[in-house]
């Protein structure tokens, strides 16, 4: 007796509980509970080739577009390892705000104006996974935007193209993004990073024929990349890798592994990883004393790290596809004006100097492009337009008289880009020779286990 | 007379109840709501069943494990990688992915018959600082084309569709991931129950009480605490297939599989230690708190703004605060202070002493 009335108490206490969440919880009703089931449909079929839309469906082709307002949302890491890249939300943020004020995008003759619907997930593929449901599924967005992360765009591929969302500008260089079964991706003017590669390994042929070069690369599928190109790209020639070593891509302690590549004789160091992990290497090859000519990954071009880097990011190379807003000698161009007018007046908060923020800010001005590039506005027609763009030109912080092209046999578009030097005393980047030119060639350089894995 | 009268009217009370979720939960949620809100509650559902194995082993058995997020990954990784490169349906992976997680549970077990509370929380959160290392070294690419170095990338959608021989109301994919999701929970309450108040449960919660006395009574110690860690590993691990099914991948870093194995204590310990549905709601408030608390977060206090990048970093924070509050308020659990709190009420209306519940047994 005692048991069951025990129990019966028990019982309505959890279920008044249970209610009263539940009643928290509440959402919109389930409007269809067949769509993600749909096999095939009589979905608009594109004029071109590139995307096959009729797996498409038709209903949710115009899904995030309401009156003169384009939702768009994007997943990226805000807390945690990684939230220094809340500096890109805060240059698109401020990119948006620029171009609503303008009267924003125009698309088809009609001007429209973007939302950007932000989440995150502190660079975790589960995360990112729950975020791009509920971006797709509850806020309704038209199309994910810049969403950060190799992996956790791995995470995300069969989603967005089972239900035709544009997963478009992907904050990743991977060649993955050029696999043809998954055509409604893009990856943003992140220089892919066998081109990153390739361009070092031309720059050493130049100028270092016998390097003997010390890697440093991150356990994940961003930190391969580098690896299995740079091996593929250094055979047959006299530039051998002498030791390789990786870091645990969830944190940025490198020392250890810096201060063996140091001891193994190398001339040349490769790094691999991003974020915090650049300057600790860097800082821990000078403590090592070791003075070996380095390159480091795209993804690290950033003030602030460059500063973190201290004594060793002196003479460091990289690339970017886009001006150092902290070189005075760009001060005068008109576009980085505006750059630095616009988020100062719509993100304050912002350090303009940050290459980051300005990778943002860019990032969105190709957006712009695509959108206005685009003969409709929906979703297939939207990503017909992003994979045969003719040419991008003067996006946000656009290196000079570079042009950002895709086409159905080229799906990267950061193929043009410059090769840069840091330089500590003047604390900025300059130019090294002319822009790289490397369009259409990601395909061909890329091993072919990575493009279409 | 009007006591038997006073129990008919809660027994009544509750059957009712008991529908009225039957049909919220078995029928309403799963067939009216977005895709969106059913996975979250199949996610819900998934930490409620691994809260409800960590329950078995810290509440009624008194073994503390830091590191369940790596029997869960077991789970996740043995289901994923069956169903991807093996094309194995994902209900034939589920007693494989229960055996692989029983049978570590058992290894790790063992150890735990040696070393006892703050050293035995440390010997589980090596084990979950291990599990991403093992991930990144045995998950190669050539199992499975699509894993990165230590993840198994999104599976296709026609590998997660509901079989054929499932009712017909069951027709997308996130339903099929929230009734498997809820029928685990279902069948998990089920074997709760019944183990707690079998012989077996006594044991678990006399070895918790007094390990000395418990063994002068012929209770088996080593037998009873390493089944307690396996059985309580199994639970896990059919919990990390049932992700799969959420979330379409498998996925572990250091930082994952740790804030998971937080978040089942977190679930346990607010719903209520030793309770046989304290885990259940606590897991329902670590999943949807974080949202609400996003959602509802005014964009103005006073005349503050504050921005996106502030919220998703103050969200946890008034998690992190709710939760201190809660333990000051409820230090027994929803499910414990709940209890106390209607019994205290029914003293009060009744104006005398209800009898007291067993510990552990009761509930």
């Amino acid at each position: 007796m005692k048991h069951a009335r025990g129990e019966i108490r028990l019982r309505t206490v959890a279920l008044g509980a249970v209610f009263a969440l539940l009643i928290a919880a509440c959402g919109s009703g389930r409007s269809s509970s067949n769509t993600t089931n749909t096999t095939a449909g009589g979905g608009t079929t594109g004029t071109t080739s590139v995307i096959n839309a009729s797996q498409c469906d038709p209903a949710t082709a115009t899904q995030g577009i309401t009156g003169d307002t384009i939702k768009i949302g994007t997943s990226l890491p805000l807390s945690g390892t990684y939230s220094a890249f809340n500096a890109i939300l805060q240059g698109e943020s401020a990119y948006f705000s620029y171009l609503n004020s303008l009267g924003g995008v125009s698309v088809a003759g009609k001007k429209y104006k973007i939302e950007l619907v932000s989440k995150d997930d502190a660079y975790d593929a589960a995360k990112t996974s729950t975020n791009v449901d509920t971006l797709i599924n509850s806020d309704k967005v038209f199309a994910l935007f810049n969403t950060v992360g190799t992996k956790n765009n791995l995470g995300i591929r069969e989603t967005v193209n089972a239900d035709c969302v544009p997963d478009l500008l992907i904050a990743s260089g991977a060649v993955q993004w050029g696999n043809p079964k998954y055509p409604f991706m893009l990856g943003s003017e992140l220089v892919p990073y066998p081109l990153e590669m390739q361009t070092f390994v031309n720059y050493l042929k130049a100028n270092k024929p016998s390097a003997k070069i010390a890697l440093l690369y991150a356990n994940d599928d961003f930190g391969q990349s580098y690896r299995e190109s740079l091996q593929d790209l250094v055979k047959g020639t006299p530039i051998t890798i002498v030791k390789e070593a990786s870091y645990n891509a969830e944190g940025a302690d490198v020392k250890a592994q810096v201060t063996d590549l140091a001891a193994s004789g190398a001339d040349t160091f490769v790094l691999g990883g991003t974020l915090l992990a650049c300057p600790n290497a860097l800082n821990a090859a000078h403590d090592a004393g070791w003075k070996p000519l380095t390159y480091m990954s795209g993804t690290c071009v950033s003030k602030l790290l460059f500063q973190l880097g201290g004594d060793g990011a002196n003479g460091v190379l990289s690339v970017t596809p886009l001006l150092d807003p902290s070189d005075p000698a760009n001060g005068s161009n008109p576009a980085m004006v505006l750059y630095k007018q616009q988020v100062a007046k719509y993100q304050p908060k912002a350090d303009t100097g940050d290459g980051i923020v300005a990778y943002g800010w860019s990032t969105a001005a190709v957006l712009q492009q695509i959108l206005e590039a685009s003969p409709k506005l929906d979703r297939t027609s939207v990503m017909e337009a992003a994979r045969t763009l003719a040419g991008v030109k003067a996006a946000g912080l656009q290196v000079p008289n570079s042009t950002w092209v895709t086409s159905a046999s080229d799906w990267f578009l950061g193929e043009t880009f410059q090769l840069i030097k840091y330089n500590k005393a003047e604390g900025h980047t300059t130019a090294i020779g002319p822009l790289t030119d490397l369009n259409g060639e990601t395909a061909k350089l890329s091993p072919a286990s990575l493009l279409h894995s | 007379m009007t006591f038997e009268r006073a129990q008919f009217i809660r027994a009544a009370v509750a059957v009712v109840l008991v529908i009225v979720a039957a049909y919220v939960f078995g029928w309403y949620i799963p067939q009216f709501y977005e895709s969106s809100t059913t996975y979250l509650w199949a996610e819900a559902f998934y930490i409620g069943v691994a809260a409800m194995g960590l329950n078995l082993l810290t509440g009624y058995n008194g073994q503390v494990s830091i590191g369940h997020g790596a029997f869960f990954g077991f789970g996740m990784y043995t289901t994923a990688i069956l169903m991807e490169s093996h094309g194995w349906p994902f209900v034939a992976t589920l007693p494989v992915a229960a055996a692989v997680s029983f049978a570590v549970g058992v290894l790790v077990g063992f150890p735990a018959l040696r070393v006892k509370g703050l050293y035995l929380a440390l010997v589980t959160l090596g084990l979950a600082v291990l599990f991403p290392q093992l991930t990144a070294r045995f998950v190669p690419r050539d199992l499975c084309p699509t894993c990165g170095t230590s993840q198994v990338g999104e599976l296709a959608r026609s590998k997660l569709r509901p079989p054929g021989w499932v009712p017909h109301f069951i027709s997308a994919n996130d339903q099929w991931a929230y009734y498997v999701s809820l029928a685990a929970v279902v069948i998990g309450l089920i074997v709760v129950v019944l183990m707690v108040r079998s012989r077996f449960g006594r044991a678990l919660i006399a070895v918790r009480d007094h390990e000395a006395a418990a063994e002068t009574v012929g209770i088996n110690i080593a037998r009873v605490k390493v089944l307690a860690f396996a059985i309580s590993a199994l639970y896990a691990g059919i919990a990390g297939s049932c992700f799969v099914l959420v979330k379409r991948l498998a996925t572990a870093s250091s930082v994952s599989v740790f804030q998971l194995s937080i978040e089942f204590l977190v679930a346990v310990v607010v719903g209520g230690t030793a309770t046989v549905v304290g885990p259940l709601i606590g897991a329902v408030v670590v999943v949807f708190s974080g949202r609400w608390i996003s959602e509802s977060f005014p964009s103005t206090i006073l005349f503050l703004h504050i921005d996106d990048s502030v919220k998703n970093l103050l969200s946890p924070a008034i998690f992190g605060i709710g939760l201190i509050l809660l333990m000051y308020v409820l230090p027994d659990g929803i499910v414990g202070g709940g209890r106390r709190l209607t019994m205290s009420a029914w003293r009060k209306l009744r104006g005398r002493t209800s009898p007291p519940a067993l510990k552990g047994i009761d509930a």
